[in-house]
């Protein structure tokens, strides 16, 4: 690598978040003038990067360097003022102060904002609108007009056209050209890797925590990233004995038809049979928590229908879909448990259900909660307060209340996230003794090599439509993640 | 120009709409001083004087309210730090100079900022929610003027008196100056916190604070700065309870009303209790309300005992008005 001195450098940089290493050991340099992709697949530590140099957070250990001095940010201001501006993926803007009130907190003259605004065609906007009375899309455009209009050295950009039409994209692209022509550099986190290819002078590739790849754009193709995500061919996982004797073969427990919501999720239709493990898989931000929460009665789609058991069914609310059956494991554990009450309550709130309005708890309450902690091996010691558990622990409580209720059909949104190799394992063990015992399980997991320890099926989402099945069987990681980059994937 | 023109007018009409509901409180206001000037013989200058100064402490101490619940907390210890601000005034302004009244005067309001600042720093450090936070320092505010004047007594100054009431003896006088003390500093207050951009920041935080952060605001030193301008709200109310009553008076019950008092003149005058939105300058006119209830019941001849339960209903009513006129507004569009 030639010696261009970096303009912003990290050395071994380090975060965890109490048990889970966000980054292990990251050594990432942008020169000045240069484009720069972050690459990883999800949990592979960009976020927590981003977050670092944007002085949200701290490193637990590690050195961030801005023009060859080390620096500490203990606050995102800190990284402004040394030259770094930070688009998030949820804009930083105040909902309830009008444009112009925003640029005023930031300090930011509005002729120069509007000036920049001008390469999304948005010159014309009312500074005087409420924040909370713009789309979205035009909010990460301000936000970006507003970072730039900072005068930055560096501008971080995380996932910026997530919600951008491809027009909309293409004006960014323009803006990012011209930046560079400046002789000023940004680093773009993005999971669009067409855009990357365009855009980009190198990419430093992420993954588990490290920088495992730096690579010159020029010299390689989508297919040779890809690779790079995923690094050396992962090793067979020895495959748990699995009974798929009866996967595929009863009915249709739950089945979607044309599910569509806004631009998040569009034309979605499967259908996962009693016995067999359905996996879904996504990069973030593709539409999967708007499916999960239309599947869960927690949203009503725009259109398309929900059956279960072959039957059309309209879920008013989480309510109307448990008493069909079909349950939710979130991915926010902490939102579905009561954290201040013990192990047992948490079990038995859906029961609650059940008990006939003003007659008590039924009998037999007791006994269905001691067996769904030794049928999860729950580690009690902590019961009196489900907070205190562990994340892993904490996790088997809310499948375990599922257990202890009963139900048809369970969605799991990424059960296994944050939680240590041990537990998880007794949590794929868990999904497959209920599948062999005749339930439907659709399970989205941010966690690839997964797919094929636990599912039978696998359907890939991207930008919000189902874009390719596979059997899990024979899915890899390589596959699953070219399809979910919205590319063809090889025979 | 036509379109120039048309800019314009939707520029008014987003102006009224953004402020439908200080207007509507402001209107509310005249419509009750109108219905009250036909309810009695005479509604002259007397009346005027009345109604203005007697808000005064209510009017300080809602503003207060209302900045800090602007910024997203809420402070339970305003009424405590009126009656330490009012026992503080009463007892070293008691027979003293001009000079040293002024001097107590400035200290009472520089002082109480500061320490319901302090307030505000431990709950930004500590993490305990506001309203708890608040709730002890109430006490403690109630003590401590136990303390400085254990039984009501002391005085102030003549001058003091003219400045709030218009009238050295707080009897009789003109409604300029109490009109005067109500415009000035809630002018003073609405500039601040809508045109600059310490006033802003108030705003964001109490609206979005994580996107505050985020966009480089010191969230911390908003927070301290709108309990930092509760309390010196509140010592305002204080001096103003000592120029209209002459004395000062420590009993607990006084400052714990008035803490309810300015939380309902704030959430009738359209502040958001969730934080971010609102506008002092609704707060007024529903303090002003909120004094007028009495003085209207006794009008009607009713038991003054009742104003409360009076009191109670327009609240409800009031609110439930809103939130009326929201779900309208969101079913039409």
């Amino acid at each position: 690598m030639p010696d261009a001195p970096a303009l912003l450098s990290t050395t071994s940089i380090a975060k965890s978040y109490g048990p889970v290493v966000a980054l292990r050991s990251v050594d990432f340099t942008v020169r000045p003038g240069e484009t720069h992709a972050l690459l990883g697949a999800n949990g592979a530590g960009k976020s927590t990067l981003v977050k670092i140099l944007a002085g949200v957070q701290s490193a637990d250990s590690g050195q961030v360097f801005v023009n060859g001095q080390p620096v500490d940010f203990p606050a995102p201001l800190d990284a402004m003022t040394a030259g770094i501006a930070t688009v998030f993926q949820d804009p930083a803007l105040i909902p309830h102060l009008t444009v112009s009130e925003n640029l005023r907190l930031s300090s930011i003259a509005p002729a120069k904002f509007v000036e920049w605004l001008g390469w999304f065609d948005l010159a014309d906007l009312d500074l005087n609108a409420l924040v909370q009375e713009l789309p979205l899309d035009t909010l990460r455009m301000v936000d970006l007009a507003r970072a730039v209009a900072r005068d930055p050295q560096v501008l971080l950009l995380d996932e910026i056209t997530a919600a951008l039409t491809a027009d909309q994209a293409e004006r960014v692209f323009a803006l990012l050209a011209y930046w560079k022509g400046l002789g000023r550099s940004a680093v773009l986190i993005t999971h669009r890797l067409a855009e990357v290819m365009r855009v980009c002078d190198r990419a430093t590739i992420l993954r588990d925590g490290r920088n495992v790849a730096l690579i010159e754009t020029a010299s390689v193709n989508e297919r040779q990233l890809v690779e790079a995500m995923l690094g050396a061919p992962v090793k067979p996982v020895a495959q748990e004995s699995r009974e798929t004797g009866n996967a595929g073969q009863g009915q249709n427990a739950l089945e979607a038809r044309g599910l569509t919501s806004r631009h998040l999720v569009q034309d979605v239709s499967f259908a996962v049979k009693s016995g067999e493990i359905l996996g879904v898989v996504a990069l973030e931000g593709q539409g999967q928590e708007r499916l999960f929460e239309l599947l869960s009665g927690e949203r009503q789609p725009s259109a398309g229908e929900i059956l279960v058991g072959g039957k059309s069914r309209h879920f008013r609310s989480p309510y109307d879909a448990v008493r069909d059956g079909v349950v939710l494991v979130p991915g926010d554990r902490l939102l579905a448990l009561l954290p201040s009450l013990p192990v047992r309550e948490n079990l038995a709130v859906p029961i609650f259900n059940h008990i006939r309005r003003w007659l008590g708890i039924p009998q037999d309450e007791p006994q269905r909660v001691a067996k769904a902690i030794d049928r999860l091996s729950i580690d009690t010691r902590a019961a009196s307060q489900v907070r205190r558990l562990s994340g892993g622990n904490q996790q088997k409580v809310v499948i375990g209340r599922w257990l202890v209720a009963g139900f048809r059909t369970l969605l799991c949104f990424d059960p296994t996230r944050g939680i240590d190799i041990q537990t998880k394992r007794e949590i794929y063990a868990l999904l497959r003794e209920l599948a062999a015992n005749g339930a439907a399980i659709l399970l989205y997991t941010s966690e690839l090599a997964e797919i094929p320890l636990v599912c039978d099926r696998v359907i890939v989402i991207h930008a919000g439509r189902v874009v390719d099945e596979q059997a899990a069987a024979t899915a890899t990681e390589s596959s699953l993640l070219t399809a979910a980059h919205g590319l063809e994937v090889a025979v | 120009m036509s379109t120039l023109l048309n800019g314009r007018t939707t520029q008014w009409q987003r102006l009224l709409a953004r402020n439908s509901w200080v207007l509507g409180v402001w209107l509310l206001l005249g419509a009750l001083i109108v219905w009250y000037s036909t309810l009695i013989p005479v509604f002259g200058q007397f009346q005027i004087v009345s109604i203005s100064k007697n808000s005064l402490p209510l009017i300080y101490l809602a503003i207060g309210q209302a900045i800090i619940v602007i910024a997203g907390g809420i402070d339970l210890s305003l009424g405590s730090l009126l009656l330490l601000g009012n026992v503080l005034a009463a007892r070293f302004m008691d027979e003293q100079s001009l000079g040293v009244v002024f001097l107590v005067a400035v200290g009472v309001i520089v002082g109480l900022a500061l320490l319901n600042g302090l307030t505000g720093y431990v709950i930004s450090i500590s993490g305990v929610p506001d309203i708890v936070v608040t709730l002890a320092t109430s006490y403690i505010w109630s003590g401590l003027a136990l303390w400085i004047l254990p039984s009501p007594g002391g005085g102030t100054a003549p001058e003091m008196r003219w400045l709030f009431t218009g009238s050295p003896s707080g009897i009789g006088g003109g409604y300029g100056l109490p009109i005067l003390m109500i415009v000035v500093p809630s002018l003073l207050v609405y500039f601040v916190s809508r045109h600059t951009r310490t006033g802003l920041s108030l705003y964001a935080i109490g609206s979005h604070p994580v996107a505050a952060r985020l966009a480089g605001l010191n969230v911390r030193q908003a927070k301290i700065v709108s309990y930092a301008i509760g309390g010196a709200m509140a010592g305002l109310a204080g001096l103003a309870t000592v120029a209209i009553t002459g004395t000062g008076d420590p009993r607990f019950s006084v400052g714990a009303t008035a803490t309810l008092n300015s939380v309902a003149a704030i959430v009738l005058g359209g502040v958001a209790l969730t934080g971010g939105e609102g506008s002092v300058l609704g707060v007024v006119a529903t303090a002003v309300t909120l004094i007028m209830l009495n003085p209207i019941l006794t009008a009607m001849g009713i038991d003054s005992n009742s104003a409360q339960v009076i009191q109670g209903v327009l609240i409800a009513g009031v609110m439930m008005f809103g939130g009326l006129a929201i779900l309208l507004r969101e079913r039409r569009s």
